[in-house]
């Protein structure tokens, strides 16, 4: 029989923890599943090669160095590879460390740490001055009420920086709130109080920088005097429901009801507040990464969809918990553009070929992935978010 | 030695393949290490060529300067048949994945030989056809690995292995040259057969760059039964039954108590744990026939000691039997570190006995062995668990391996159904077919490899 050497116990680079590497018995399972290497075909960028890329650290087999970095940056924590692991590897939590330790070593790329500066500096991810986070409602017909909530409001919503910043995702908030001034839905917008969710921060590894980003926010919350807050963007909501807990640790978030506009869009559906137009076309929808298989939300936004008559959905071959990233999670479009750009056609793809005119999603990021690649690779789909779906069908009062 | 060799002809590789395309980092030289065993080597390089021009302008170097090229797919193999013990040039042939025919006339499809098996599959699939050999990883193996292992699956039993499908061969030969053989006669009897030689060969004969295989129409109907056994012998006994009874399944496979708990660790399914053995078998067809089949099954297995048969009521359910079937190698990791996993074959009624003998090793060498696998056809897949870092317990395995291998011969079987020798069971070849055939093998390697290039110290020794 033909054995490794002999393993030797860890030495640097943090502490490699065995008890993450051990279970990955190198079936390959993950190879069929992440973005990234379904893409380049390369095993070093695959999951099952980052994570013999941290044993071999741990085994004292390999250095840490730049390249090692560059591997472990190269991912974009979609956790497509965690969902089909038959044993158990949770390569999202080896990454979180590795990057952790990288970012305190000094290891951490230039543009990630450009944009980690951005985003602490300014405190959102363009850079622009905070103020501008409402450019968005400008050229609204009326300005939204939810900018003299008077400390009053019973939801606040936490817009996110690319849809506030990013002249190509205006749309979505400027539908949400129309969609909320028409359901009658007391709600309240921050403004230049809301800071960035944090979720770069923490991709990056700088969780204590993320946990700034936290109070911040949960402070702008607080002061809307609302119990439940909303975003349409699946990045922030994971942040909010899921880490910003763990980071607070002191149970401040339990008394706030954190929602994704799925969710309130399928309750105003469901309670008749919102009444829909018939639109028959064809229809499938993309679960983001954070919404579905890291948050479990699968339904809310299908159910929204079933709601509007005479429109067709269908599935793509890869869904729901098995759903394909759309190319533009975990900061990877920043660290490797080129790369991103290859990943949605993928998808585009599986959409044509269940039959799809439209893609649904419910997050900003995925809309300007695969809006953009759509564009670049001249594919007759077209890209929208559920809220501009919902603003679009909604029957006005005057027609009910 | 291969030290001074390499760096020179590493721009010269760059030139074939691209300069992005030759990798020499030692962190991708630890990603291109290993396959699905516990086993590792680092290459010296890798190049990932895009077509076939390619391949034989790097055999051509390296054949120039005596390097050894290691060909890989996607690293599922289970023999380290991939894994590039004496250093050279790791050969991915992974960016070459296109579906380059589906010629619906002649029921074949012809690929490139890093396409993923199951995109093979999907494609004919389509349009309402069938290509039926399914090794668990087909999804995470290319077509071109399986027919270099020879690669089985659950669906064999009933329609056959991956060299029953494969028609045709694109090779590249050690010195680079390119040869295609075999066609789409379905009946060819000129000359040796070299498209079989090469099935199984393991790359060690040349670099299969491109394959054609036949398809079939897709069976109109099926059912799945999962028959649970309190008792893991009953089961044995009741895989025979079913095979004599005239039913043919399309699978019958098999998972002992260990492989449910831990594939149920993983999937939920609520298998039910307090059981040694569940048994899972398909019939497929006409819908009459389907029916009628399952229905026989159900009634045996009762017969032989089950304690429960329940036919999967929708294509869902059966498809979650299937998962959990798939899934057992995999999940694995959940219970030991390392896993050395063999797939002795022996005929079909020697399984209950095959069955006795394991358990009994397992005892003898303390070591938990998982039974699963193929049982209709024999194929079984004993798995013994270990932690590698404990010393003493991989002496244990290596003693617990050779009396696996001997037990499966002492019943007339053999060492490998579908994964082929690799290194793994390169020490137990001469004991399954004798000095005569091993002689064979090696004057074949000779005349087709002189310098012994191409994955070399695979399947036999290269002395």
């Amino acid at each position: 029989m033909t054995t490794d050497k002999v393993e030797t116990p860890a030495r640097t680079a943090g502490a490699v923890a065995d008890e993450l590497y051990l279970k990955c018995i190198r079936c390959g399972e993950c190879l069929s599943v992440c973005p990234v290497y379904r893409e380049t075909r390369i095993e070093t960028l695959s999951p099952r090669g980052k994570v013999a890329l941290y044993r071999a650290i741990g085994e004292g087999d390999l250095e840490v160095s730049q390249v090692y970095a560059s591997r472990l940056y190269t991912c974009l924590m979609c956790e497509a590879c965690r969902e089909v692991c038959p044993s158990g590897v949770e390569l999202d939590v080896i990454l979180n460390q590795v990057r952790a330790d990288l970012a305190h070593s000094g290891l951490m790329p230039d543009s990630l740490r450009r944009l980690s500066e951005t985003v602490v500096a300014a405190g959102n991810i363009s850079g622009e001055d905070n103020a501008q986070r409402l450019g968005w409602t400008a050229n609204l017909e009326s300005k939204p009420v939810g900018l003299d909530h008077g400390g009053q409001a019973e939801v606040a919503y936490f817009v996110g920086c690319v849809s506030s910043l990013f002249p190509a995702s205006y749309s979505i908030p400027q539908s949400l709130v129309q969609i909320f001034e028409q359901a009658g839905v007391n709600y309240a917008l921050m403004g230049n109080d809301e800071h960035c969710c944090g979720y770069p921060l923490l991709l990056n590894g700088e969780a204590e920088r993320a946990l700034e980003m936290a109070r911040y926010n949960v402070e702008a919350v607080r002061a809307t005097g609302a119990t439940r807050v909303v975003m349409a963007c699946p990045s922030c909501y994971h942040m909010w429901k899921h880490t910003y807990p763990e980071l607070l640790d002191n149970g401040e978030l339990d008394h706030l009801e954190i929602l994704h506009e799925t969710e309130i869009l399928a309750d105003l559906a469901r309670e008749g507040r919102l009444r829909f137009k018939p639109w028959p076309v064809t229809v499938t929808y993309h679960d983001s990464c954070d919404l579905g298989r890291k948050s479990g939300i699968f339904e809310a936004p299908r159910d929204v969809l079933r709601a509007i008559p005479e429109l067709e959905l269908v599935e793509m071959a890869d869904h729901h918990e098995n759903s394909l990233c759309c190319g533009g999670g975990g900061n990877l479009e920043t660290y490797n553009r080129e790369l991103v750009q290859s990943l949605p056609r993928r998808r585009l793809k599986q959409a044509q070929d269940a039959g799809a005119k439209y893609i649904v999603v419910s997050c900003q990021q995925c809309k300007r992935t695969l809006a953009g690649a759509a564009r670049r690779e001249r594919m007759r789909l077209r890209v929208m978010d559920l809220a501009e779906v919902v603003l679009r069908q909604a029957e006005g009062e005057t027609d009910a | 030695m291969l030290d001074s060799k390499l760096p020179p002809v590493i721009d010269e590789l760059k030139s074939i393949v691209g300069q992005q395309y030759v990798l020499t980092s030692p962190e991708d030289l630890v990603a291109y290490s290993y396959d699905a065993t516990f086993t590792s080597a680092r290459p010296n390089l890798v190049a990932l060529p895009a077509n076939t021009q390619e391949v034989s302008e790097v055999l051509k170097v390296a054949n120039r300067e005596v390097i050894p090229v290691v060909p890989r797919g996607m690293g599922s193999g289970l023999a380290a048949g991939s894994i590039p013990f004496g250093g050279g040039i790791a050969l991915p042939l992974t960016r070459m994945d296109r579906l380059l025919d589906i010629d619906y006339d002649n029921m074949m499809v012809t690929a490139e030989a890093g396409i993923i098996t199951s995109e093979l599959a999907d494609a004919v699939a389509r349009e309402g056809y069938f290509y039926p050999p399914d090794p668990s990883s087909d999804h995470y193996s290319t077509l071109g690995g399986n027919v270099a292992c020879n690669a089985g699956g659950a669906h064999c039993l009933k329609y056959g292995i991956t060299g029953d499908y494969v028609t045709a061969l694109e090779v590249v030969l050690a010195d680079g040259r390119i040869m295609r053989v075999g066609g789409k006669a379905t009946k060819n009897v000129t000359g040796y057969d070299l498209v079989h030689l090469l099935v199984g060969s393991e790359g060690t004969l040349a670099v299969i760059t491109e394959v054609t295989v036949r398809f079939i129409a897709a069976p109109k109907s099926e059912r799945t039964a999962e028959a649970v056994f309190p008792r893991l012998a009953d089961a044995g006994k009741a895989i025979n039954a079913v095979l004599s009874s005239g039913v043919g399944p399309a699978m019958l496979e098999i998972m002992d108590e260990t492989a449910i708990k831990s594939v149920e660790d993983y999937l939920h399914l609520g298998l039910p744990l307090d059981v040694e053995a569940i048994l899972i078998i398909q019939t497929d067809g006409d819908e009459a026939d389907v029916v009628r089949g399952i229905e026989t099954v159900v009634e045996v297995c009762r017969q032989n000691g089950a304690r429960e048969v329940r036919v999967a009521a929708t294509p869902e359910e059966s498809e979650e039997l299937w998962r959990a079937r798939h899934s057992i190698s995999g999940s694995l990791g959940r219970i030991r570190p390392n896993k050395l996993g063999e797939d002795i074959t022996v005929p079909h009624s020697a399984v209950p006995e095959m069955i006795a003998r394991i358990k009994e090793i397992s005892a003898r060498w303390d070591l938990p062995i998982v039974i699963f696998g193929h049982a209709g056809d024999g194929n079984l897949h004993p798995n013994i668990l270990f932690d590698k870092r404990d010393a003493e317990e991989s002496k244990r395995v290596e003693s617990a391996v050779g009396d696996l291998f001997r037990a499966a011969v002492e019943v007339g079987g053999s060492l490998s159904g579908e994964h082929g020798v690799g290194v793994l069971k390169r020490p137990y070849l001469e004991m399954a077919v004798g000095p005569v055939a091993v002689e064979m093998q090696k004057r074949i390697k000779q005349a087709w490899d002189p310098k012994n290039i191409l994955n070399p110290g695979k399947i036999f020794s290269p002395t």
